[in-house]
This record gives C-alpha cells, sequence and structure tokens, in this order.
C-alpha cells in the first residue's frame, strides 16, 4: 500500500467518526458541517462528496435529516445525531481512544529502542 | 451576490449534469433531494461570499471545491449502490452495483462480462435440470460419433447423437448450477468489496 493510499484509507476510516462529533453538539446543515470540519481538520477535499456519506449516515439510522425553509433564501437540510447515532458514536470515540492509545505505546517502545 | 444570467446558465448546467449522472443508478426522490442539497449547497456558499469583486472567478471557485458533478455522482454511487451492495450481499443490489460499475469504466465492464457469464452459466445449469424430466431424449450429454460435443439441451438432436448421463443430469446439474451462482456471486461480492475501497473518490 502507497502512502498516499494508507493516509487516504486513514482519512476515509476517521470522516464518519468527525461528522458524527461535529453533529453531536446539535443540528447542522450540510454546509455548516463542512465548514466545521475544515476548520478542525483535513478531511474535506471535495466538499460535495461529504454529501452521499452524510446520505449513508441517515440511511444506516446515525443521523435524521430534516429540510427547514424561510431560514436563508433557500432551504437547507439539518442533519442532528438519533439515538441509536449517540450510541454508535460513544462506541466509535472509545475505540479511537483505545486504539491511538495503543499505537502511542507501540510509538513510544520503538522510540526506545531507537534512542 | 445576486447572479447574472450567464451565472444562474453555470449553476444550471452544473445541476443538470449532475442530475443526469445522479439518475443512471439513483432513484427518482433521492436524485431530487440529493440535487437539491447540493444546489442548497452552492446558493449558501454565493450568498457567504457577497462583495466578491468578480462573480465568475466566485463562482468557479465554489464549483471547484464542490468538485465536478461527475465525481460527486461517483461519491454517491459508492455510498449507496456499491455501499449497500456489498453490506446485503443480495441479488438486487448487487446486479445494480455491477452494472453501475460496468457502465463507467473498462475493467468494470471486463469484470461486469466475466461475472455476467458466471451468473448465466448457474442459470443454465439449472435450467437443464428443470428441462431433462420434460425432454429426457434431449438434455443431459451430447456425443456424436463417439465424440462429445455439448452438456446441455439440444433440438433436435443432431442425426448420429447419443444422450449421456440419465436422470443423474438433474442432480448433477442442480449441484453444478448452485455451485457456480454461489462462487460468482462471492467473486462479485468481494470485486465490489474491492472496489469500494480503491475506487471511492477522495473525500
Amino acid at each position: 500500500m502507497s502512502h498516499e493510499n494508507w493516509q487516504e484509507q486513514l482519512r476515509r476510516g476517521s470522516l464518519d467518526l468527525a461528522i458524527l462529533l461535529t453533529v453531536s453538539a446539535g443540528p447542522r446543515y450540510g454546509l455548516a458541517i463542512i465548514q466545521h470540519l475544515e476548520a478542525f481538520t483535513d478531511l474535506v477535499v471535495t466538499e460535495g462528496t461529504i454529501y452521499p456519506i452524510l446520505g449513508r449516515l441517515t440511511r444506516e439510522g446515525l443521523l435524521e435529516a430534516e429540510w427547514v425553509e424561510g431560514e436563508a433564501p433557500h432551504a437547507r437540510k439539518y442533519y442532528r445525531l438519533t439515538q441509536r447515532g449517540a450510541k454508535r458514536l460513544r462506541e466509535m470515540k472509545d475505540e479511537w481512544r483505545t486504539l491511538a492509545g495503543k499505537i502511542a505505546r507501540l510509538m513510544a517502545a520503538s522510540e526506545e529502542r531507537h534512542s | 451576490m445576486n447572479l447574472s444570467e450567464t451565472g444562474e446558465s453555470r449553476i444550471n448546467g452544473y445541476l443538470f449534469v449532475l442530475e443526469r449522472s445522479l439518475k443512471t443508478f439513483l432513484p427518482g426522490d433521492v436524485v431530487r433531494d440529493a440535487v437539491r442539497e447540493i444546489e442548497s449547497h452552492v446558493r449558501e456558499r454565493i450568498g457567504a461570499s457577497d462583495g466578491a469583486p468578480n462573480e465568475h472567478e466566485a463562482l468557479e471557485k465554489i464549483l471547484r471545491e464542490l468538485g465536478p458533478p461527475l465525481r460527486v455522482a461517483q461519491a454517491y454511487s459508492a455510498e449507496r449502490v456499491i455501499d449497500e451492495a456489498v453490506t446485503t450481499g443480495r441479488l438486487v443490489p448487487i446486479a445494480r452495483a455491477i452494472w453501475h460499475v460496468a457502465t463507467t469504466t473498462v475493467i468494470g465492464a471486463l469484470v461486469g462480462i466475466a461475472l455476467f457469464t458466471g451468473y448465466a452459466m448457474g442459470v443454465g445449469f439449472l435450467v437443464v435440470a428443470a428441462l431433462k424430466p420434460v425432454f429426457p431424449n434431449n438434455v443431459g450429454l451430447l456425443v456424436v460419433n463417439g465424440i462429445p460435443r455439448s452438456f446441455g439441451a439440444q433440438f433436435p438432436t443432431p442425426p448420429g447423437a447419443v444422450v449421456y448421463g440419465g436422470y443423474w443430469v438433474i442432480p448433477l446439474s442442480i449441484a453444478c448450477g448452485f455451485a457456480v451462482l454461489a462462487l460468482t456471486h462471492r467473486a462479485a461480492r468481494r470485486f465490489l468489496s474491492r472496489w469500494r475501497e480503491r475506487r471511492q473518490p477522495t473525500m
């Protein structure tokens, strides 16, 4: 696997978690989610490809979507976390922390041996 | 920013290409919702770029960051059609995903032909099993002048042909049919799974 491919897999794997985290603070519409992700991460390379992911997360029951009219000159589609989504988010956060901790320990051990 | 007629045409052109691409593999209501959401994104960005000196440049930047319509459509395909096929493993989603992959790339087309051949062969074996009790003298291993010619059904049998296999053809064909179908289906699912991992557009 090339370095770019590895980075891509890593980015893709963490994007679901990043989106769920973004929406966990409260309902957001697509562009607001993208802007939040762009402010904190470099996970969004092509803005238009976030929408299909939001669609999948909605189909999986982790998010629910609702069109809101009148707030802006055009309608906005808001996404909010469902109960199932909140449960999945907790699991994903635990798994992420566990994995990150293990990799950090592994890196520390490796650096110790080399020093 | 109030768009000029040219700007509106540019947006409508983008949305038209996106809609056409999505329509090839998504139901109408899903396409309408997706296009509406992308349009909302574009309008939102245009509204935020009030004061930009050059409408053309501002609009092109927005569309560039959104991604080409075909790429956005490809992302929908990866997330919806292929994801559904890989996750559920059901025949219809798998067939739809293979069709989509086969009609968008050369490699996809070649693999699609191979998989179609596999499914057709599996169904062919089952048809042979079904035909044997009805046409016992036309279905089986056809040997003409001592040389095996084919396994299946032939109407009428050629002169000098002898049909071998008897009623053993039925369980044999059923076993072969299901085995070929299962292997092809497994191969299709594995192919789509790898396709999803490797070909999904950059997020």
